[in-house]
C-alpha cells in the first residue's frame, strides 16, 4: 500500500466532514463535524508521520478534541438559551 | 494482505456513515452514525499498529464526547432544533465544494505515490509512545494538563452565568 492510499482515505474522510459542516444549519451537528474533521486530521497524522512522535501528537490531539467539545457544547447551550435557537441562521445579532 | 483490506474496510465504513450523517435529519441518528465513523477510525488505528489509539479513540470519542453530544441534544428543546423543511440542494452544492477541496488535496499529495508503507502489525508501540510521551514530549504533556485545566474553568464558568443569569 502507497502512503497515497493512507492520506487518500484521510483526505476523503476530511472533505465529507468539511461538506457537512458547510452544509448543516444546526450548531450541534456543525461541532459534530468539526469533531470528524480533528479525527481525520489525526488518522492522517498517525498513517503518514514517524510512528512514535505522530502517536504522541495523536494523543495530545485527543486531549485538545476533548476541551474543544466540552467549551463549545457550553457555549453553544448558552448562546441557545439566549436566542431561543440551535439553527446558525437564526442568530444573528451581535447584542443579544 | 490482510491488514491492507481491513484499512480500506474501515476507512470505507467511516466514510459512508459520515455521508449517511449529512443526509440524516434526526440529530440522534446523525450522532449514531458519528459514533459509528469514530469506531471505524478506532479500527483504522489499529490496522496502523496503534493500539493505545484505538483504546483512547474508543473511550474518548466514542465514550466521553458523544455522550457529551447527545446529552447537548436531549438537553435542548426540540423547537430549538433544525428545520425539518431543509432543502438537500445546498447539501448537494456542499459536497460538490467539498470534492474540490478533495482533488485539491490530492494534487498536491501526488508526491506520496512513491513512497510504499507495509503496515505490520507490532507490539512494542504502546512501550515506545510512553516513554516518548513522559520523556521527550514530558513538557507539551504537562502543558495539555493546563489546556484542560482552562477549559474545565471555561465551561463551568459559562453554565455558571447561564444560571444566574435566569
Amino acid at each position: 500500500m502507497s502512503a497515497y492510499a493512507l492520506a487518500s482515505a484521510a483526505f476523503l474522510l476530511f472533505s465529507l466532514a468539511a461538506a457537512g459542516f458547510l452544509t448543516c444549519g444546526s450548531l450541534v451537528r456543525m461541532l459534530m463535524f468539526l469533531e470528524l474533521m480533528l479525527n481525520a486530521a489525526n488518522i492522517a497524522l498517525v498513517a503518514l508521520g514517524p510512528e512514535t512522535v505522530s502517536q504522541a501528537y495523536a494523543v495530545m490531539l485527543f486531549a485538545i478534541a476533548a476541551a474543544e467539545a466540552g467549551i463549545g457544547l457550553a457555549l453553544i447551550i448558552t448562546l441557545a438559551s439566549v436566542f431561543r435557537t440551535l439553527e446558525a441562521e437564526n442568530i444573528k445579532e451581535l447584542k443579544g | 494482505m490482510i491488514l491492507n483490506a481491513a484499512f480500506y474496510l474501515f476507512s470505507g465504513l467511516a466514510a459512508l456513515a459520515t455521508l449517511l450523517m449529512i443526509f440524516q435529519r434526526d440529530p440522534v441518528k446523525a450522532a449514531m452514525l458519528m459514533l459509528a465513523a469514530l469506531l471505524s477510525t478506532a479500527g483504522i488505528y489499529l490496522v496502523l499498529s496503534a493500539q493505545l489509539l484505538a483504546a483512547l479513540q474508543i473511550i474518548l470519542y466514542a465514550g466521553a464526547i458523544m455522550t457529551l453530544f447527545i446529552v447537548a441534544l436531549t438537553a435542548t428543546p426540540a423547537a430549538w432544533r433544525d428545520k425539518p423543511g431543509r432543502g438537500s440542494f445546498m447539501k448537494v452544492l456542499g459536497l460538490a465544494a467539498a470534492s474540490v477541496i478533495l482533488m485539491e488535496l490530492l494534487k498536491v499529495s501526488t508526491a506520496l505515490k512513491a513512497i510504499t508503507v507495509s503496515p505490520e502489525f507490532s507490539e512494542t508501540g504502546t512501550l515506545d509512545l510512553a516513554s516518548a510521551l513522559f520523556g521527550r514530549f514530558a513538557f507539551q504533556f504537562e502543558l495539555l494538563s493546563l489546556v484542560i485545566l482552562a477549559a474545565i474553568v471555561a465551561a463551568v464558568a459559562l453554565t455558571a452565568k447561564r444560571r444566574t443569569a435566569q
